[in-house]
Formats: structure tokens, sequence, C-alpha cells
């Protein structure tokens, strides 16, 4: 278990990165939109996991989608980190958390490299590449750096390839985070809880597993040269949900002896067993600003709020979200939550 | 408010440069051979990743590209025929030998492939076809350039082993990295951290292993129930054996 001041120290890391913080709100994944919806478990999904949104019964859902940048401003058009946090209303009263991302894999192992990363990859001036030097890169078979979005005079980007050349564990989430893109819609982006979390059938049989959800619809990201869209991701989502349901499949991939469990660098194979544990539906933005309030922004996720049947890995990250998320909470005053019935402290 | 672009009309013209056909030609004729000379990259190895984890020794994947001797209509009729021939002898040896969930003969150009989905050890595989289909590889290798080095298989089955694994393409990895990586295997080069890597020379690198590696396979392929061997599947499926 990660310290409170470890977990202190690493939010301030986070924020320290950031070209204005916000008070009252989340460091980064700041804009966001809260949706509500409902998950029904597929029929084998309870022979997987005795959780008790697994067991069929429809579960009622609150649903954050954000992007990954800090600050206020919303440049859903540039490319960028996607989250979907999901929370499992139970019947008791409490919940389970399902935070994903867009990024499959994590870009550091455990607190220590993450502190190191943070001083490596500071935010930095942000320039077009000049022509001639752009020139050199094509006549050395290199790819240059992207041109800045419209607004954009400050980025990371160089200092966290600086960290990837020094760090081969990096190198895929940090690859993968320069070729994410912009989606066309919240709905059409796969995303993934990266972690490792052990699940507990009925005959008690525990199994290492990563969970992902997949869009009905289809993943689609908007064309990397038109920087045209800025803003229309809240607004594309409440079209789609008016017009029909959007949905998503959680797909749960066993992991078997060998594989990575307690680090979120390394991708399980295509090769594993995959289920699919059942189907969420989107079914509404709320338009009513403390509706959508009460559905998003006071939610307060945790990725260690997990239904008994779900427990975390030994994940060095997933430790360290744990306090962290309670301290960007406490920080931003959003609401504690009860997490579990006999918990006294909680409200 | 926005901000007033420094784009300027030499940048729009050299962002679309790679598109050019001018410059298409510079890097395939030029760019790629001269890179090829001053950073020499090794052919890699075909077939799967070797893995003692289970789900990576069902359905594997084999894809064999073959040149044919003779490059005409009449030399790809030849192999569609040895093919056609012995149709019963490749079921017959598929349903004993158990572990192919698929396997397909394709004619592509002037040349003939085999793609199959099995299970367990690649060398297993072609010494239990060696033994229940010789006869078929026979007639098959006989057409191709070099094949009667190693037939008839069933009195080579060591070199016709090594004949087969050095004709599977190369599967290039799920993720770009792990293709890196290797390329860093091949040169005995498994550091982790601290290392001085240059990501921004991946294209390269991609572009030149492709250079030494004509024909690959790409990504772990896609399994609609991933983990299963073909036994368990006929099983599941009452199927039978």
């Amino acid at each position: 278990m990660v310290d409170a001041s470890v977990a202190k120290r690493l939010v301030e890391a986070i924020i320290g990165n950031l070209p204005a913080p916000v008070p009252g709100r989340r460091p980064v994944h700041t804009i966001g939109v809260g949706v509500k919806g409902e998950f029904v478990a597929s029929d084998v999904a309870r022979t997987y996991c005795i959780a008790e949104h697994f067991q069929g019964r429809p579960v009622p859902v609150s649903m954050r989608f954000s992007n990954g940048l800090g600050g206020l401003e919303q440049h859903d058009g540039w490319s960028d980190v996607r989250g979907m946090a999901v929370r499992f209303h139970l019947p008791d009263g409490t919940a389970s958390d399902l935070i994903a991302t867009t990024l499959g894999e994590f870009f550091v192992r455990n607190v220590d490299d993450f502190f190191e990363f943070a001083k490596v990859a500071k935010l930095e001036p942000y320039r077009r590449r000049h022509w001639l030097l752009k020139i050199a890169d094509f006549l050395r078979l290199k790819v240059p750096p992207r041109n800045p979005y419209p607004n954009e005079t400050e980025s990371v980007d160089a200092g966290a390839l600086r960290y990837a050349d020094g760090h081969r564990f990096s190198q895929l989430g940090i690859f993968q985070v320069g070729l994410i893109g912009a989606p066309e819609s919240y709905a059409r982006a796969s995303y993934h809880a990266v972690h490792t979390f052990w699940v507990t059938a009925p005959d008690g049989v525990r199994r290492p597993v990563r969970f992902s959800w997949q869009p009905v619809a289809g993943v689609r990201n908007i064309p990397p040269a038109d920087v045209s869209h800025d803003q229309y991701l809240f607004e594309e989502l409440k079209s789609r949900i008016k017009r029909w349901p959007a949905r998503f499949m959680l797909m749960m991939t066993i992991g078997e002896e060998g594989d990575a469990l307690d680090d979120p660098t390394k991708p399980w194979p295509g090769t594993r067993m995959r289920i699919a544990m059942g189907t969420l539906t989107l079914t509404e933005v709320p338009e009513d600003p403390e509706d959508q309030k009460a559905a998003g922004e006071r939610i307060s996720f945790n990725p260690c709020r997990l239904a008994p049947g779900i427990e975390a890995s030994n994940d060095p990250i997933l430790e360290a979200r744990l306090g962290a998320y309670e301290v960007s909470r406490e920080m931003r005053g959003g609401c504690p939550f009860r997490w579990r019935p006999d918990d006294a402290n909680a409200k | 408010m926005p901000m007033p672009s420094d784009e300027r009309a030499i940048d729009r013209w050299v962002d679309r440069l790679p598109e050019t056909r001018v410059f298409k030609f510079l890097a395939s004729w030029i760019l790629v051979p001269l890179w090829a000379r001053l950073t020499p990259v090794k052919p890699l190895p075909g077939g799967p990743h070797p893995s003692f984890q289970r789900g990576d020794n069902v359905q594997c994947m084999m894809n064999l590209i073959m040149p044919l001797k003779d490059k005409s209509p009449v030399g790809r009729a030849q192999a569609a025929l040895a093919i056609a021939q012995n149709k019963d002898a490749i079921f017959a040896g598929l349903n004993n030998v158990g572990t192919v969930h698929f396997a397909r003969f394709v004619i592509v150009g002037d040349n003939i492939c085999m793609f199959s989905v099995y299970d367990g050890d690649f060398t297993n595989y072609i010494r239990d076809f060696i033994a229940t289909i010789g006869s078929v590889f026979n007639a098959v290798v006989e057409l191709v350039e070099g094949g009667e080095a190693v037939i008839p298989c069933e009195n080579n089955v060591e070199a016709f082993i090594q004949w087969v694994h050095e004709r599977d393409l190369y599967q290039v990895p799920d993720t770009a990295t792990d293709f890196l990586r290797d390329q860093e295997a091949l040169n005995g080069d498994r550091a982790v951290s601290p290392v001085n890597d240059d990501l921004t020379l991946l294209p390269r690198k991609l572009v030149l292993q492709l250079r030494a590696n004509a024909n690959v396979s790409l990504g772990s392929g896609y399994r609609a129930y991933p983990g299963f061997s073909a036994a368990q599947v006929r099983e599941r499926l009452g199927l039978g054996w």
C-alpha cells in the first residue's frame, strides 16, 4: 500500500506539470461529461466472477467520459487519451468502479519510474519544426514531430520521447500516446482498464484478468489532418444517445502463468482467452446541470473500489492510484463514498 | 481568441513531400538502399515467437510462401492440380493428426502459399504431416524452387523441417515496439533500462526490416475463440473424434 505522503507527492507531481491547475476540479481528465446507463451481464459472466454486477440482473451505471489533458481548455480534436470511468451501483448501496482509458498500456512500472518520468517529461514550448529539419528527417527516413495544433504552445511530447528513448519498458505506452488520435465519438473508442485484477468464480477459482470496453458501433477516429474540430464530443454524445442507445461490450481477458500480472507497461498476447462479460447501454446524458454534476463531476471514482469477487493485483501503479485518487478527491472536495456497507467512517 | 497560424506555403509543401511520386521514387531507389548499406538489418526468423505458455501454443499460425519453378499459368495450373489430386490424402491427414484448425493452399502470383492454424510445436506439426501426408508435400514441393533438395520429405525429415521453417513468414508483433525488441534480440541486445534508443528511427527500422523480410504476417492474427485447441473445440461442440 502506497503511503499517504507518496500519494500526495504523486498528485503534486502531476499538478506541477500542468499549465494552470484548476481548484476544485480533477487535475487531469478535467474536461468530462457524465452519462447514465445500464449494465447487463452475459449468461456466462457469473461462471467467472461472483461480483454482484456479473450475476445477470440489470445494474444501473454512472459513467464519465473525459479528455486526458488537464485544464479547462476543451480540445476534443487534439490527439489525446480519453477516459471512461464507470460506477456500477449495486443493490446493497455500495458500488464497484472500473476506470479505463483509450491507452492500452501504461508508460511506467511503479511509483519511482513515475517520479523520474515527471522530472523528464515537463511541459516545454512546442513549435512547428523548421521545414529544413523536416526535409532532413525525411532523408533519414524519419517521421518529424507533428505540427502543433492551433493555439498549442506547450507540450510534454518531447520530454516523454526523451524518457522513452532511455527506458524500453515505457516505449509502448508513449508510442501509443503519440498515435492515439481523436475519436469521432466517446462511444467509438475502445477503453482499457490496463491493470490486472483477480476475479473469483463460484467454485473459488481465482483468475488474473484485464478488462476492456469495446464499442458496439466500432472504433473510429477523426482524420489526423482535420484540425477544425475542437469542441464536439459532448454534443455528439448527446445527439447520438437521443437517436439510439450507444453500447459497449465488456471483454475480460484471462491471463496465464508467465504473463505480466503486476506490470502495466506490458500487454498480454492476443492469444489469451477473452470472455464477453456483458453489455453496457448508455441511456442518457443528463441536461440539467445538477443532474450532470451528480452523474459525472461529483462522483469520485477509484480503481480500487471493487465489489466482492474482484480484487486488485499487486500492480504498484494500481496501488498508487488508490491513494492518489483519494488525495485528488480531498483536494477538490469530491464526495467520499462508502467502500463497504460496514464502513463506519464513511457517510 | 485563436492565434494566427505560423504555417507558410513552404511548410505546407514540405508536409506533403512524402506523398509525392518524386519523393517515393527517391526513397525507394536511393534512400532505402543507402540506409540499408549504412545500417544493415538481418532478416528476422519466421514462425510464431517461442513461448512456453499454453495460449501461445494453440491456434499457432503458419504462413508459407513458396515460389514456383514454373512462373507461368501452366506452372500455376500444375500446382493447383497437385492439390486437387490429393484432396483425400489432405483431408485424411488433417483428420488423423487432429491438431489443425484450418489449412489453405493459395496461389498468389508465382507462389504457392500454405496458410494454416495449428496447435502445438512447429517441428512436431511438420513431423506429423510428413508421416501422414508426406506424398502430398512431395508433390507440391517438387514444383517449388529449391524443393528437390529436401524431397522425398520422408527421407529428409530434419532438412525438410528446416526448409519449411525458412519459408514460414516472420510474424510482425502486434505492437511496433515489440518489433524493435525482435530486432534487438536478433542482435543480442536485451537491455531494458537505461538505454540510448531513438524512437524516431522506428519508421526507418521498419522499412529496412521489410526490405530484409519482403513477405511478412502482420500481427498475431484475430481469433474468435483464443486459447482453445482443435480437440477442445470439437469436444465442446460434440463433433466427435
